[in-house]
């Protein structure tokens, strides 16, 4: 177990250097840069520009440059936002994302599993299909049209919740339930899959013959294997969550990391594009790895040599 | 089937029962206003200037968001009226001009302090100046000033040559001599020094100066053992000659330069901050400012909060107790957020247009007024067909603007390279130019008019005459011979420019058989794109004034390496600005620029398409704001109406309007300056 969890943690650094090579690239294949705007800049000045940041330096240079610092966790300065570092840039936007992310992970959790197994326990019930068919909405509906709908009925038509903006618990519904929808629908659909394959194994027809009741059946034999698809689905949900989502957080105008990351993109930041990757990618890695870690607590069958 | 469809129905009229009910009691409530109305009684004004500010440092950026946050934190020399943008005094209480404009003496008044309590002097402008032009602060305005005097030289790093003790003359390089001016405020050595004639300025990188050098024979044998000496902070002309005094020497006659001033590359930076802070002195915590209103809290990409600034030499008359600045992109989020209330009003250019006919019935809230900024289809003139200026002129003569400005519903056309209706005394000017050519070339009124109009004929003989007939096909035309594989109209993607290049397209399909292909890219992939010159055909481009001058325009396309985005470059053309710019009298200096204009009309490197308009919300409460030509909000004239009688009920003329609040404070503030130049 020990030296499974080495190897993987290990592999996280080459794995890194290498998304972030990549993007790297890619960035340099884009056109334009991050100090071209609608005016022309005076020669001089972009030659100033350039050798302030060392693009006057061959692209080899500029590469080793740019993964040494990496190694040394340091990102530099954002290109655009002047006097503030990456890191500082990080820190300070991946609270915000973090809370709506955990608040509708645990919100889609809650729903999920209670739709996802419920609907399992009574297949072809009338609570089964209309679960699976609410979860099928949730999984068409994309978030920058629920959004909207939310804002509409919430803010508008009721006048109870703001339409946007940071600030306040009553601020983080909208957010929070756009969010969780499409994730609910997904746990529910899993759940649901995973316990109705359980429910008809061995294992649980030994338990059932063993004499045990119902709900001991469930709770300590079930729902430990059901939940499997759910825990692989919940490493990358969560870091994904965890980095801050595009769309919620433009639409809600919540300062978080993926309204960041995407304006970086656009304002051609490398280093903030960078720090993002790197630390996204990071992110995906350790949760994958504790989804690994955690298949061998749910199911015994699982051993890691 | 007939009971449950029975069922259904009953249960869809009761569903949209509740809605239009739900929808009904909103509406009713809030007929009067869009969306929840309720004036702040705190006096703090919650606006939405656009993405987050990329510094608070007023000489760096280029972009309006900051603008409008770096007018609330600094002051300058001058302020931007609130209505005309024209220079009211600020920081200096008055100013002189010389006749040849060329020479501005600025009186400060005295009592003006930093938001830490240092005193303001002129040697703060002295120094926020070369700091500005230094060529390590990289400023992307910095050229807005280049016609200060060796400013240029200075921001490009160039050099000063040197030979048997004396400076390398211009006038000895085939530059025109211009006589010393006469004496204009008091006569100092440095003023003696810097009004002496031109010194010669060389490129600073060695292999750009050779370039340079080669191409001058008469230069090469002159700097042949010759000392370079770089231009320094202290050779650009601006001179502090005593605590309340600042003169300013320009290298030619600007008679726009007053109007330049309240931009923010010309406001005051702390020098005491800066030296103890270096890059990080805008932090809040740092930062040091002389505005009106001064930082309390920042939290990047949710607010800027701002509060009244005790130390602000007219606090008394700044009416707000602070603005708050939420940083926001999406447009539909800010009227979600206008409409609850939570804002009280937002930037230019966001209103969607599938939203304009509803939101114009609240006509005490919606600002559409002209902008001083045009919308242009910049043609590659370095590639043909369109070095062919019959061909530019064709597409030109092919296109109906005002059916294009009638379906972008908010604009105005466009026929000429500046706009109409900003700037009076030029629309004056160029009528009474252009009747003055009619009658020198002897063309009757009728046939004049059709010169300058949509004039699809004229467009297709155009063509013909270029090499490309176009035929009668059907019932339209066609024209086959037109290389449409080597033209599109290329744009950055966004809904209007979308809307604008189908409809472009569609007119020139119609008028000239000639359907161009349409080429969209994002906007940091556009910009080289453009600019190198790279596109076939047509380029988007809007350009917004920097100053309320038509040469904030005109000058897109003068000199070699311009801003137009055409590839054009036509001496005659330049020659005709810098006399124009020469010219004292201010009615005569608008003739020429307009005749400036008209001979590039005639030359055509790009198609006019429409004056923007303002498209914003204020709520009916806010007073003192107004959509003035380039969106730039002098922040002390705003206040919150808090009596609802007094509230805005119809601001579509809100300009010519008076507000007894605002003129009051604007004559207070005029009386010590006598005659404002324009």
């Amino acid at each position: 177990m020990l030296s499974f969890i080495i190897r993987r943690l290990l592999i996280i650094l080459p794995m890194v250097l290498i998304v972030v090579t990549l993007t790297w690239g890619l960035i340099r294949i884009a056109p334009g840069n991050f100090y071209s705007g609608e005016k022309k800049l005076p020669a001089a000045i972009e030659a100033t520009i350039r050798k302030k940041y060392g693009l006057d330096k061959p692209w080899y240079e500029q590469y080793g440059m740019m993964i040494s610092n990496i190694v040394r966790g340091d990102f530099g300065d954002s290109l655009k936002y002047q006097g503030q570092t990456v890191n500082e840039i990080i820190k300070r936007h991946l609270p915000y994302s973090a809370t709506i992310g955990i608040l509708g992970y645990l919100l889609a959790l809650a729903v999920g599993l209670t739709a996802g197994t419920v609907a399992a326990l009574k297949q072809n019930s009338s609570f089964d299909y209309s679960s699976m068919s609410f979860a099928m909405l949730g999984l068409s509906i994309p978030n920058f049209v629920l959004g909207p709908i939310l804002v509409l009925i919430f803010a508008f038509w009721f006048y109870i919740l703001p339409p946007a903006r940071w600030g306040g618990p009553t601020a983080l519904i909208l957010p929070v339930v756009t969010l969780a929808a499409v994730y609910a629908a997904y746990i529910a659909r899993l759940t649901r899959a995973g316990m109705l394959e359980v429910m008809r194994s061995d294992y649980i027809r030994t338990a059932r013959a063993k004499g045990l009741d119902e709900k001991t059946v469930l709770l300590r034999h079930a729902i430990r294997g059901g939940l499997i698809p759910v825990i692989s689905f919940t490493g990358p949900a969560l870091a994904g969550l965890l980095a801050g989502t595009v769309i919620v957080e433009r639409v809600f105008a919540i300062p978080g990391l993926g309204n960041i990351f995407i304006q970086a993109v656009l304002n051609r930041d490398e280093p903030l594009i960078l720090g993002i990757v790197a630390f996204l990618s990071i992110l995906i890695m350790v949760f994958n790895l504790i989804v690994d870690i955690s298949y061998g607590f749910l199911d015994p069958r699982i051993r890691y040599e | 089937m007939a009971i449950l469809h029975c069922r259904r129905s009953k249960l869809l009229v009761l569903l949209l029962a509740i809605s239009s009910f739900i929808s009904g009691c909103t509406t009713s409530a809030n007929q009067r206003y869009f969306g929840k109305t309720v004036a702040p009684t705190n006096n703090v004004f919650r606006y939405i200037t656009g993405p987050e500010p990329e510094t608070l440092d007023p000489q760096l950026p280029d972009g309006q968001p900051e603008s409008r946050i770096l007018l609330a934190l600094y002051d300058g020399l001058v302020e931007y009226g609130p209505k005309d943008q024209l220079p009211i005094p600020a920081i200096a209480k008055s100013w002189e001009v010389n006749p040849k404009f060329d020479e501005f003496l600025f009186h400060l008044r005295a009592g003006a302090e930093w938001s830490d309590g240092v005193p303001i002097t002129a040697r703060d402008f002295v120094y926020s100046l070369r700091r500005g032009f230094a060529p390590e602060t990289i400023s992307r305005t910095a050229a807005n000033g280049y016609v200060i005097k060796y400013a240029e030289a200075f921001n490009g790093s160039k050099v000063f040559v040197k030979k048997g003790g004396a400076f390398l003359l211009e006038k000895d390089f085939g530059k025109p001599d211009s006589p010393a001016p006469p004496a204009f405020g008091p006569e100092t050595e440095f003023h003696k020094l810097i009004n002496s004639p031109p010194r010669v300025t060389l490129e600073g990188d060695e292999k750009k100066r050779a370039k340079e050098i080669a191409a001058d024979p008469k230069l090469a044998a002159a700097v042949e053992g010759a000392e370079l000496v770089p231009v320094k902070a202290e050779d650009i002309g601006v001179e502090v000659i005593d605590d309340y005094t600042l003169r300013i020497t320009l290298r030619q006659g600007a008679p726009y330069f007053m109007g330049l001033l309240a931009h923010q590359f010309f406001r005051l930076v702390p020098q005491q901050a800066i030296e103890k802070w270096g890059k990080e002195w805008t932090r809040p915590e740092h930062i040091v400012t002389c505005g009106a209103f001064r930082v309390k809290e920042w939290r990047p990409y949710d607010d800027l909060v701002l509060e009244k600034s005790p130390n602000y030499w007219d606090a008394a008359n700044v009416h707000l107790a602070g603005i708050e600045f939420y940083p926001i992109e999406e447009n539909s989020t800010m009227m979600n957020l206008y409409k609850a209330g939570e804002i009280d009003a937002f930037l230019n250019h966001i209103v969607p247009t599938s939203w304009l006919d509803e939101i114009r019935k609240y006509k005490g809230e919606y600002l559409n007024s002209p902008e001083n900024a045009v919308a242009y289809y910049a043609m590659n003139n370095t590639k043909p067909p369109f070095n062919d200026p019959r061909v530019r002129k064709a597409f030109n003569f092919g296109l109906d603007k005002e059916a294009l400005s009638s379906f972008r519903k908010i604009t105005k056309p466009l026929f000429n390279i500046a706009p109409s209706g900003i700037i009076m005394d030029f629309d004056k000017a160029r009528e009474k130019v252009r009747e003055d050519i009619r009658k020198e070339r002897g063309i009757s009124p009728e046939d004049w008019v059709k010169l300058r109009a949509f004039n699809p004929d004229e467009a297709r003989k155009l063509l013909g005459e270029a090499g490309f007939p176009v035929q009668k096909s059907g019932d339209g035309w066609a024209c086959p011979n037109f290389p449409t594989d080597k033209v599109s109209i290329t744009y950055n993607t966004n809904e209007s420019n979308r809307a604008t290049a189908e409809f472009v397209q569609a007119q020139w399909k119609q008028n000239l058989g000639i359907t161009v292909p349409l080429k969209t890219m994002e906007f940091k992939t556009y910009l080289p794109y453009y600019k190198g010159l790279q596109y076939d055909g047509f380029a988007q481009s809007l350009w917004s004034g920097d100053y309320m001058d038509p040469y904030t325009f005109l000058n897109l396309h003068y000199g070699k390496d311009n801003e137009g985005g055409a590839g054009f470059y036509d001496p005659k053309y330049d020659k005709m600005l810098d006399e124009a710019n020469a010219e004292i009298d201010p009615d005569k200096r608008f003739e020429k620029l307009a005749r400036a204009e008209f001979y590039l009309m005639e030359q055509l490197p790009s198609i006019p398409l429409i004056i923007t308009a303002t498209n914003w919300m204020k709520k009916p409460y806010v007073k003192g704001m107004y959509p003035n030509a380039g969106t730039l909000i002098p922040w002390k004239f705003v206040y919150i109406e808090h009596d609802p009688a007094k509230w805005e009920t119809d601001v579509s003329d809100i300009m010519s309007q008076s507000d007894p609040q605002v003129d009051k404070q604007l004559q207070e503030l005029m009386s010590t300056q006598k005659a404002v130049t324009k």
